[in-house]
């Protein structure tokens, strides 16, 4: 089980705001093993979702590098290079799974016909999408339009669509933040749950102490930028 | 401070304003310059039939040119007649009608006619100049250029010596004209339509977009009516800016395009006829872009429940499909049966509404329905469709008038080049001799025959015979009713090509062993068919002959029947008789000198029908031009918006494209996506509309115009024009998708929500 999934070293990160250059990430380092999971927290502002996107290409580090599943991606000058841009989107479609806080599915299409989409860019083939909204629990929804559903079941929705792409590893931005309690401890149960089962590793960014406490490791942004 | 509120959307978002600004002048340009130009058109083809038309002189009866001192004879024995003087005058020379305004005064009803000749006798312009400006003061008209003496109709009585003759400077364009003119008129109404359903969907979507920061202003205590009345005076606002550029605009187009149109029928007609110079600054046409603009965007105040901003951005249809389709049904029945025109004007109305109502939820269910037939393997394939389904619900507006503006752009490019044809057919049939020959009325047309006939290398040529021969029925007055006829001899081949509507085998034998043939007007008027025998009263005789023939006659409201000039009774006079002669290796001038001197006369009218043709067509040309540039910009202004609409709503759901980038497409292949979306979106539309253009095409020629005018035009479509309009839909699909695809590129941040405004509709 120590067999390191997911790795950053040194990476920096910030945003020019008029003038000067407002470090967000400062010299950040951690690793994470196959099936972990880790929180993320700090106060709004503090680069929780700026750290998520690094950690899946969307955004580009300034400097420092970042392991996943063994490929390393160094960053020299804090632009991309096209091949890592190609490389980053190929991880992202077997690899890494990323859940939002909301928008996470196609308006247009069934919880089911979401699911399948995800896992037919993964490559998997056809079959096995309706056992993944049974686990998360919205088996009843699987052939209802997202706005036709509450918030709670669309977030089991995009957990289902992550996990059946059956990635290494998944990273949430507040998965529940936009839920009551009772419906954010569901789906985090449900997502804990899954979780255990496929032994992906989890990165996830949230306000919630008590959801933070329920993972294995905890980073601590802090008052951030 | 509210003010600031209300405008701070636009200096966030100065591309829907420009949008928005640009569809108004855009629209007026368009209106402005249709309806400039169809006034032009119509005044100058008003002045130029007038110049042709059919008038009455006096000839001297030796055959010798008449002169001044006839006039003077003539006005001293009391007769009332007026010179008429037809020259080159200016530099370029144009040809201009000399008349005397005082001389005409005897006249019941000026033979110039009223655009010509002012109440208080002055003359208003060109074509018709007073005769003094011709002659110079010298007094000597005839030297000046071709003097004729015309006559009042009503006189009875001519000095010993004189005759009258009817005189004629070119050929009438007549009901071509007219039913061009009508059609032109239905295209603008068309235009306005398109138009208003356009502007009114920009408008829409960009108060759609705004409606969060109306709800912001209604929770911080602005009401609701209030809130509208500062959006109707920002909407009038802008319209009355925008107008005035527009209405410019539109003037210069349409000057720009009617100058050709001009030049062309002055060389036609060697007049100067275009009625298009100068014309005051159209401001009507701002006034309608004005009230169109107003009452499209801001209808939905006077329904309470549905008030502008708090409507959905696509409007669901809100009458339940089947009242479309009862509409469409209906209309079609009205067009198909209709007795009047106004039954095929309120049908094709009746038929667009409904397709407007039903085309939207059509083209996005069977969207849908081709997303379900994707297999499961194919998610990409059936999310496209579900996109694309999204679309067409949401930009139902501006996809309905894309569609009718395509529709009319097929209908208008089958029926111009139907007409280019046809009129390219008339003339040909009309003039189908290289020259033409008045038999004056002193002279034998035998002589003129056997002269022809002895002449070697000749080309063909027939003998021309007019009059009118009575038909067995009765009209509502109890007169008998009378057609006009045509007796050719011989036949030959100047008349064997014309084309037949219908006709009976070896159709010009027919014809000479005693056939008749009539034309399209008279066929209809009669209810005549194939074999039946028609009995008319030909001078004294009764002939009772078998239809063998039906010929196409465009453009004359006349009934006319032809028959072989051979079989016509001695004691028949024509009011008219002509040669049409093919020259061959004769020259004219040769021809002409035989003829007079068979004849006895100083002077002979020789036309040189060629070229008559040839500036008849040409004219014709230029107008088919400018209606084709007509419907060209109604296509520019349908994919202006489209562009401005998809560019808004594709905006609106850039986060979902951003979606398949974070699922692991590449960049390419999310631009990949978005263009065959695009494509799908146009080739959609372009799509329905072909049936559409067809039909419409098809009542244009088929219904209105022989309800108007008693004749129809042929039938015609043209795939490889539908080739074209196919890939300029396809490159806006392009541009649509190149703009989106820029805009996501151009778009850092990566946070769903930013973007999210609006954009989750299925
Ligand atoms: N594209 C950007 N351009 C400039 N500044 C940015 C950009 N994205 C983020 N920032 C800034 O970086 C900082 C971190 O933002 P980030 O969204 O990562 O915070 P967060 O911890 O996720 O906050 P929250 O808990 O509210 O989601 C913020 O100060 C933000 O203003
Ligand atoms: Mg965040």
């Amino acid at each position: 089980m120590s067999e390191t999934v997911l790795a950053a070293a040194a990476l920096s990160k910030g945003f020019r705001s008029g003038e000067d250059t407002v470090r967000v990430i400062d010299r950040l380092s951690f690793t994470l093993s196959a099936g972990q999971s880790m929180a993320v927290i700090g106060r709004s502002g503090s680069g929780k979702s700026t750290l998520l996107n690094l950690l899946c290409g969307l955004e580009t580090a300034d400097a420092g590098d970042i392991t996943v599943a063994d490929q390393n991606f160094e960053v020299k000058q804090g632009v991309a290079s096209p091949a890592a841009t190609c490389q980053w989107a190929l991880l992202r479609k077997r690899t890494i799974g990323v859940v939002f806080q909301e928008a996470n599915l196609m308006p247009a299409m069934t919880l089911l016909e979401n699911v399948q989409l995800r896992a037919s860019l993964a490559g998997h083939r056809a079959g096995g999408e309706m056992h993944w909204l049974e686990q998360l629990g919205v088996g009843a929804e699987a052939h209802r339009f997202p706005d036709q559903v509450s918030g709670g079941q669309r977030q089991r929705a995009a957990l289902a669509m992550v996990f059946a792409m059956h990635p290494e590893i998944t990273l949430a931005d507040e998965p529940t933040g936009s839920l009551d309690r009772q419906t954010a401890e569901e789906v985090a149960d449900r997502l804990f749950e899954v979780q255990r089962q496929t032994g992906c590793a989890l990165v996830m960014a949230t306000h919630d102490q008590a959801l933070a406490s329920r993972c294995d490791h905890c980073l601590d942004l802090g008052e951030g930028g | 401070m509210l003010i600031r509120a209300m405008t701070s959307h636009y200096r966030r978002h100065p591309l829907q304003l420009l949008a928005l600004a640009l569809m108004i002048v855009v629209a007026t340009m368009l209106w402005t310059g249709v309806s400039v130009l169809t006034g032009q058109a119509r005044e100058s083809l008003a002045v130029s039939e007038e110049s042709v038309a059919a008038r009455e002189a006096v000839v001297r009866a030796d055959g010798q040119p008449v002169t001044v001192e006839d006039f003077v004879t003539l006005r001293r024995a009391g007769v009332c007649v007026a010179p008429w003087l037809e020259t080159a005058l200016g530099d370029p020379a144009r040809r201009v009608i000399g008349i005397d305004p005082l001389a005409m005064a005897c006249f019941d009803v000026p033979p110039a006619g009223d655009s010509a000749v002012g109440v208080a006798g002055e003359l208003t312009g060109d074509p018709f100049v007073d005769i003094s400006e011709v002659t110079g003061g010298s007094g000597r008209a005839e030297q000046s250029g071709q003097l004729s003496l015309l006559i009042s109709p009503d006189t009875e009585f001519l000095p010993e010596g004189y005759q009258r003759r009817s005189f004629q400077l070119g050929p009438a364009t007549g009901e071509l004209a007219d039913s061009f003119l009508l059609n032109l008129d239905a295209l603008s109404l068309l235009v306005l339509f398109i138009t208003g359903l356009l502007v009114r969907s920009v408008y829409h979507l960009g108060l759609a977009q705004r409606r969060s920061s109306f709800a912001l202003l209604e929770r911080f205590g602005v009401t609701k009516s209030r809130l509208q009345r500062l959006l109707a005076m920002e909407l009038t606002l802008l319209t009355l800016i925008c107008v005035v550029p527009g209405v410019w605009l539109g003037q210069a187009l349409a000057n720009r395009l009617g100058q050709g149109f001009g030049l062309a029928l002055d060389s036609l007609f060697d007049l100067s006829l275009y009625a298009g110079e100068d014309t005051p600054v159209p401001w009507q046409a701002g006034l309608v872009m004005l009230v169109l603009v107003l009452g499209v965007c801001l209808v939905d105040r006077l329904i309470p429940e549905r008030t502008g901003y708090q409507s959905k951005p696509s409007e669901p249809a809100v009458l339940p499909w089947w009242v479309w389709a009862l509409m469409v049904a209906i209309g079609v029945e009205m067009v198909i049966w209709a007795f009047s025109l106004v039954w095929v004007f309120v049908g094709t109305a009746l038929v667009f509404t409904g397709i407007g109502g039903l085309m939207p939820g059509l083209l996005a269910r069977s969207a849908d329905a081709v997303a379900r037939r994707q297999s499961p393997g194919a998610p990409l394939g059936r999310w496209r469709y579900r996109e694309l389904a999204v679309m067409f619900r949401q930009l139902a507006l501006p996809v309905v008038a894309l569609q009718f503006a395509m529709a009319t752009v097929l209908a208008v490019q089958a029926l111009v080049t139907t007409f280019e044809d046809t009129f390219e057919q008339w003339l040909a049939q009309r003039l189908s001799a290289e020259l033409y020959v008045e038999i004056p009325e002193s002279a034998s047309a035998e002589g003129g025959s056997r002269t022809l006939a002895d002449l070697n290398g000749l080309g063909d040529w027939h003998h021309v015979r007019r009059g009118k021969v009575q038909l067995p029925d009765i009209n509502a007055e109890g007169e008998p009713v009378t057609t006009d006829l045509m007796a050719l001899s011989p036949i030959t081949s100047l008349v064997t090509d014309w084309t037949l509507l219908e006709s009976v085998e070896e159709p010009w034998t027919a014809l000479s062993s005693g056939g008749v043939m009539v034309n399209e007007q008279l066929a209809r008027r009669q209810g005549l068919s194939l074999g039946q025998r028609l009995t008319v009263g030909i001078g004294s005789a009764s002939l009772t002959m078998p239809v063998v023939g039906v010929y196409a006659d465009y453009g004359r409201p006349a009934a006319e029947l032809l028959i072989d000039g051979a079989g016509l009774p001695d004691d028949f006079t024509p009011s008219f008789q002509s040669f049409s002669v093919n020259p061959g290796e004769r020259s004219v001038k040769d021809i002409g000198q035989r003829l007079k001197d068979e004849w006895q006369v100083a002077d002979l009218v020789i036309r040189d029908n060629a070229s008559i043709q040839a500036l008849a067509s040409q004219v014709f040309q230029q107008t088919f031009l400018l209606t084709r540039a007509i419907s060209v910009l109604t296509l520019v202004l349908a994919s202006l918006s489209l562009l401005v609409m998809g560019w808004v709503f594709f905006s609106t759901r850039s986060w979902y494209f951003h979606l398949l980038g974070i699922w692991g497409l590449q960049p390419d292949a999310v631009r990949a996506q978005l263009r065959r979306l695009a494509l799908l979106l146009t080739s959609g539309v372009t799509l329905v509309a072909l049936p559409l253009g067809v039909w419409l095409t098809w009542v244009l020629v088929s219904r209105i115009n022989p309800l108007a005018f008693g004749w129809s035009l042929p039938m015609a479509v043209y795939p490889g024009f539908w080739v074209e309009l196919g890939v300029v839909m396809a490159l806006i699909g392009l541009v649509i998708a190149w703009l989106i695809g820029r805009q996501l590129n151009g778009q850092v941040s990566l946070r769903p929500g930013a973007s999210l405004a609006g954009g989750g509709e299925r």
